[in-house]
């Protein structure tokens, strides 16, 4: 079982994160997992079926190792899901440094100390540095999270390589059906506050929208961030955030017409073409379906080259009405 | 040290309890569930007090007087209580050290259960989980 052809998998090689610690690893791939047709097809409805049939496999024979794809990797133990890494969010040390939950060399002394025998989760606990219950918390979220990135619908394909562990070790495990549960849960949540992915990927900007006094603070701090450079992950690694939760909030300031993705093809702007668009006050949208032909009027009007991605999101917004 | 599941377990120890969770109102995900669920779907019932708790923490009508005070990113509610005909309902926010949104979930049958007692307790149970 541990041992299979290694074969090599077309835009696998050197690409995302290699698995922490591959020094026990047997080095194996076994396969492709040829869900993203299928995924991408069912994008447009808004919920996509699963995420990677290959997972359900991996659960079903108690599988130990870690599966890359292209966006991020999870660790499995016993066919339990143990951790997740991806780019697009933070990890678990700029988490829990970043607010000082944890001081940073406390952190890299319980790596150097407990990294090793692959138990620095533990370590940090029975240190007295942090809660058991705080490391939990933060640990299964950030799981989750990477999760949700990793399995993300366009992730390319996967290869799993037996016998690889995380050097955190063993916090929380939980079920490869729950992992998958929650990241097309996330995936329709995102949908239902806007149906449109753009902002999840691309640099952001403000659409000079006047913004609302009560924005409530996490997406003020979230706005905060914006300056047409950085994207959705950039913002998560700056707070120190969990990556979906920036997702939510770009996701709803997008929906108020405050935040738009900065369209590619438009280049360098005019200091005249930066100024606030002429929005009319969605205060008349007074139905749902009111308020969604509104924001899909305001998508239009929130940028000013009319391209692919402007009549994509376009259609995205009547298709969600 | 409490973790997740001790935390729940005290909870299921107060008179009355049906069933405790610990959920992140920005996801709606339940990272811990014991016991019953309203609902008889714990990650539903979570999602839908997870919308809940959001309005509760986002909206200024909840907040103290002198201010929506977010120190450290936390919201200025404490706890939400729902009670219906044979239940409460007590939803706890948990402050933490760092980036979350986390709160504890009990549920309590009312012929049984302790509303003052509840509250209380559960304040000290998010206050432990994450101090120790």
């Amino acid at each position: 079982m541990t041992t299979t052809e290694a074969r090599s998998l077309p835009g696998l090689d050197g690409s995302g994160r290699g698995p922490a610690n591959g020094a026990d690893g047997t080095g194996g791939s076994d396969g492709t997992d040829g869900a993203d047709g299928a995924v991408r097809k069912g994008e447009r409805a808004g919920v996509p079926p699963v995420s990677s049939p290959m997972l359900g496999r991996l659960a079903e024979e108690r599988a130990t190792g870690v599966l890359t794809r292209e966006r991020g990797v999870l660790y499995l133990v016993e066919g339990q899901v143990v951790h997740a890494e991806s780019p697009a969010t933070p990890g678990l040390d700029v988490l829990l440094t970043s607010r000082g939950a944890l001081g940073s060399e406390g952190w890299w002394e319980a790596v150097s100390q407990a990294g090793a025998e692959r138990r620095v989760g533990r370590f940090l606990v029975d240190s007295g540095r942090l809660a058991a219950g705080a490391l939990e918390l933060c640990h299964l979220g950030a799981l989750y999270d990477a999760a949700f990135f990793a399995l993300g619908t366009g992730s390319g394909p996967a290869r799993f390589r037996y016998g690889v562990a995380h050097w955190i070790g063993p916090v929380r495990p939980v079920t490869v059906d729950a992992v998958e549960r929650e990241t097309l849960r996330r995936r329709a949540l995102l949908h239902r506050i806007w149906p449109d992915p753009g902002t999840d990927t691309a640099e952001l900007v403000r659409t000079g929208r006047a913004v609302d006094a009560v924005l409530p603070p996490r997406q003020r701090t979230v706005l905060d961030q914006v300056d047409g450079v950085r994207t959705a992950s950039d913002i998560s690694l700056v707070l120190g955030r969990p990556g979906f939760h920036t997702l939510v909030d770009v996701r709803r300031l997008a929906a108020a017409g405050i935040v738009a993705a900065r369209t590619r093809t438009a280049g360098p702007r005019t200091p005249d073409a930066d100024g606030p668009p002429a929005v009319p006050s969605p205060a008349s949208a007074a139905t749902a379906r009111g308020a969604h032909a509104a924001r899909a009027a305001r998508a239009v009007q929130a940028s000013a080259d009319p391209d692919v991605v402007l009549l994509r999101r376009l259609r995205d917004a009547l298709e969600a009405l | 040290m409490p973790g997740i599941d001790e935390c729940l377990l005290e909870a299921m120890r107060l008179p009355g309890a049906r069933g405790a969770s610990v959920v992140d109102w920005t996801s709606g995900l339940a990272l811990g569930t014991v016991g019953d669920s309203p609902n008889g779907d714990h990650e539903a019932s979570a999602a839908e007090a997870a919308e809940l708790a959001r309005l509760a923490a986002e909206h200024k009508a909840f907040a103290p007087e002198e201010g929506a005070d977010w120190s450290g990113g936390q919201p200025p509610v404490e706890d939400l209580i729902v009670s219906n005909r044979d239940s409460y309902h007590v939803l706890r926010f948990v402050r933490t050290t760092f980036d979350s949104s986390v709160f504890l979930h009990l549920w309590l049958g009312r012929s049984d259960g302790n509303l003052a007692l509840a509250r209380i307790r559960l304040g000290e149970m998010a206050e432990r989980l994450v101090v120790g």
